[in-house]
């Protein structure tokens, strides 16, 4: 059956094409079975309203100063991150695969840094070359040893997922140092209520609303022994950090205090705050802040964001650490393709969830191949992040490649590559009507006395178009994303075709 | 609480005051100078007195010529290089709600997150071309709705009070201030004079404490020196007197602190709380006889202590 619909709702998707794997769109040109209902309610909408409440949800983030910094000209102008309207809806069985790949991927992790730091028997049993990791950026030697509360090192990761052409979930990045941008998955919830109430009505979506109490009992997991009723802070680098707002949104959630390192002092093994009453113990620190500032009398001296002496503490087992000291040394670049192995070493199982195909200089034949095709790679830097450090083949200058070709030989365990992959795309608004951009997802996972996958995640979406990069800092905005209930994703009994004049 | 939050909240609850009363001071001078050409020969126009009161009169660059009015009224609410500009106060406000987000809740933040990016924008400047008395109500309203929000959503605890204490000792100084430039005849002992100009001046000082009406209908007598002195320094009902002030700014110094019966819990306290026995017995007639300007000298050193002193206490731990 052919759905009706206005001059106007047929210009909502006009020229739109489905390219590399559509969320919304099947292969055979149908609207795939969950996005039924919210395609018929967009069309019904029209432009010029779906336009209109867009405008009242940028409003409200700016007026909430729901923003972060971008560096550059000046010392930093805050800006909101472009919010797109469209929520990007996953159906129950396709979490439920999630959910069960990045427990175990999590699980995987954290038993590998304890490894690291402790026994090495994986390094013993010649499963990765000892060399990188005791190269890796992230490594600590001052970890060396050192028990954590519970055993758990990352209690807070990020994990990137993107999907290729054939709509398969690979893990593009761990992040298990400070990943950033949950407050802006339960922010753009909050705004996507406020705009679209009557789809919530429609679609029965899972909650995220209690991440912060479960992020709050995770950190109150790791209080020292003995510590009843812990003092938790969450401990930012301040008000010009790009992430801040993300900071004082989770302390306030939490109700905890948002510290700054100034606020913080360290006296007799332990660590205080210094309140209008006097010093005041803390017992968990939730901390935004790189390893490398925690403490400039352990790590960087010129660092004026640490405590002083928060090691200390930290060592004598006063304080507790979230994420714990060290964990870069697992979402390392160089380290990454050997996640697949770190899983089947401590679980004995075969991933859920795969990586994206990853080649390595430092073998003789994947350095060939790289420098054979460095026009259709991507080659990333190991121990750089937020978009930068990288060469995108297709879109590559031959002056940029033969540059990263030098690097690449000079230094070749500095360095991956990945073949392109066309992300996913997702209808997104655009210029008064929707058109596929590539998108990817950050699920944020809590390790307390469980493993705890919010449902959801942050959808990053490239904006310019073609673009496949999906960072914040480099012009990425980010959707709501909702999961599905069981019951909703049955609602509609099968795919029907789209509007006629899409194709 | 952190005391770095508790400075900063002092600080905005300061800054939001002070504007407000900038607000109010620039729309009344405003709407004298458009009204009456009566009084204005002391050199000084009611908008110009405005710089004194600031103290950044030698902030305002001279050399273009004498001010016009536009270019003052635009020096102090637009100016970002000016610090005492709305401006620049509700951008300081805005820094330090944003730094503490966690303890004035996303109402409050919101709202002089709203008004700094309204300031900052073309709205604010179309307003000011067009209708300036429209944009000083509109700024003087936003102030108002965020401490209409701050009484009414935040708890009596540290937080409240911190923001409390700045306001109503800002507008206490800011009091001062007023009256020592406003004053007609300030230098002078005041006798019984009673030329229409004076009325126009002592009615404009009210206004610029939205203390007119409550002023007729409290005093029941006419627009004169000592009654205008009273209501504004002793009365003790009126929420914009400075007795009124200090008795909020010691309830809110005892809340913090604790507020033992017997004893003062740090300097502050003590300071306040002898200023403001003083102002309860305190007769007008005293305060003509020690001279007006040497009694409001005194009344700002205090503030100043006082502040000083609450940083000592609070904020340098």
């Amino acid at each position: 059956m052919q759905p009706t619909h206005s001059e106007e709702s047929a210009a909502l998707f006009s020229g739109y094409d489905v390219a590399a794997y559509d969320e919304m769109f099947g292969t055979e040109n149908s609207v795939r079975n969950h996005y039924a209902p919210l395609y018929d309610r967009l069309n019904n909408l029209g432009p010029a309203e779906i336009e209109r409440r867009h405008k009242v949800a940028d409003l409200t983030m700016r007026n909430q100063g729901i923003t972060f910094t971008v560096y550059g000209r000046d010392q930093g102008v805050e800006r909101i991150i472009p919010f797109d309207p469209i929520p990007r809806l996953i159906s129950s069985q396709e979490w439920d695969r999630i959910d069960r790949g990045l427990k175990q991927r999590v699980r995987a992790l954290n038993l590998f840094i304890r490894d690291v730091y402790h026994n090495r028997s994986i390094l013993k049993d010649r499963i990765i070359p000892a060399e990188l990791i005791f190269g890796a950026s992230g490594y600590r030697r001052d970890c060396v040893g050192l028990r954590v509360p519970k055993d758990i090192y990352v209690h807070v990761s990020g994990i990137d997922l993107i999907r290729d052409a054939s709509g398969e979930y690979l893990v593009l990045e761990d992040n298990c140092r400070t990943p950033s941008g949950v407050s802006y998955v339960l922010k753009n919830r909050q705004v996507m209520k406020q705009i679209f109430p009557f789809l919530f009505e429609e679609y029965n979506v899972r909650p995220v609303d209690d991440y912060t109490d479960i992020l709050l009992s995770v950190l109150r997991n790791i209080a020292p022994d003995g510590c009843d009723d812990p003092s938790v802070v969450v401990l930012t680098p301040g008000m010009y950090n790009s992430a801040y707002y993300e900071h004082s949104f989770l302390a306030r959630q939490m109700g905890v205090d948002l510290v700054e390192g100034r606020d913080l002092v360290y006296d007799r093994g332990q660590i205080f705050r210094r309140t209008t009453r006097g010093l005041q113990r803390v017992d968990v620190i939730y901390r935004r802040l790189d390893d490398d500032f925690l403490d400039p009398l352990a790590f960087r001296p010129d660092s004026i964001l640490g405590v002083a002496g928060l090691m200390g503490a930290y060592r004598a087992g006063n304080v507790g650490l979230a994420n714990s000291l060290g964990t870069g040394v697992a979402d390392d670049k160089g380290i990454y393709p050997f996640l697949p192995d770190v899983i089947k070493y401590y679980l004995g199982e075969v991933p859920i969830l795969n990586n994206v195909e990853t080649f390595r200089p430092l073998i003789p034949s994947h350095r060939q191949h790289i420098l054979q095709n460095l026009e259709s790679l991507v080659v990333k830097a190991v121990d750089a992040s937020g978009g930068y450090g990288m060469l995108i083949g297709p879109s590559s200058t031959k002056a940029q490649r033969e540059e990263f070709r030098r690097k690449i030989e000079d230094n070749p365990r500095a360095y991956i590559a990945q073949p392109t992959i066309q992300l996913s795309r997702h209808p997104t608004f655009v210029e008064g009507r929707l058109d596929g951009r590539h998108v990817d997802l950050r699920p944020f996972v809590l390790y307390g006395e469980e493993i705890f996958v919010l449902p959801g995640g942050l959808t990053r979406v490239a904006l310019p178009k073609g673009s496949l990069v999906v960072n914040s800092s480099q012009g990425g905005g980010t959707k709501d994303t909702w999961v599905l209930h069981d019951s909703a994703d049955h609602r509609r009994a099968s795919g029907r075709p789209t509007a006629g004049g899409r194709a | 609480m952190l005391s770095r939050v508790a400075e900063s909240l002092y600080w905005m609850g300061r800054y939001i005051e002070r504007a407000e009363n900038v607000a109010r001071l620039l729309d009344i001078g405003l709407f004298m100078e458009l009204d009456a050409d009566v009084g204005l020969d002391e050199g000084l126009g009611p908008v110009e007195i405005a710089l004194t009161i600031l103290a950044c009169r030698d902030a305002f660059p001279m050399e273009v010529g004498p001010p016009s009015r536009e270019a003052v009224l635009r020096f102090l609410t637009f100016d970002r290089s000016n610090s005492q500009s709305i401006l620049s106060m509700i951008a300081r406000a805005r820094e330090n709600a944003r730094g503490t987000q966690e303890a004035i809740g996303v109402d409050v933040w919101s709202e002089v997150n709203r008004l700094y990016l309204f300031l900052g924008g073309t709205r604010a400047q179309k307003r000011f071309v067009r209708e300036p008395s429209s944009l000083f109500n509109y700024i003087k309203n936003s102030c108002l709705l965020i401490d209409g929000m701050i009484q009414n959503t935040l708890p009596r605890d540290e937080v409240f009070h911190f923001l409390e204490l700045g306001r109503h000792l800002e507008r206490i100084d800011v009091l001062c201030r007023i009256l020592r430039a406003k004053c007609p005849g300030l230098s002078k002992p005041i006798n019984g004079e009673d030329s229409p100009m004076h009325l126009v001046h002592w009615t404009s000082l009210l206004r610029s404490c939205s203390a007119h009406g409550p002023f007729l209908r409290s005093e029941r007598e006419r627009v004169e020196a000592e009654g205008v002195i009273r209501f504004l320094v002793l009365d003790s009902d009126f929420p914009r007197s400075i007795r009124y002030g200090a008795a909020r700014c010691h309830e809110s110094l005892e809340a913090i602190s604790g507020g033992d019966e017997e004893a003062y819990g740090c300097e502050a306290e003590r300071i306040l709380g002898r200023l403001e026995s003083d102002l309860r017995y305190l007769d007008v007639a005293e305060i003509f006889d020690r001279g007006l300007l040497q009694f409001l000298d005194s009344l700002q050193i205090s503030c100043h202590r006082v502040s000083d002193e609450i940083q000592r206490s609070f904020f340098l731990m």
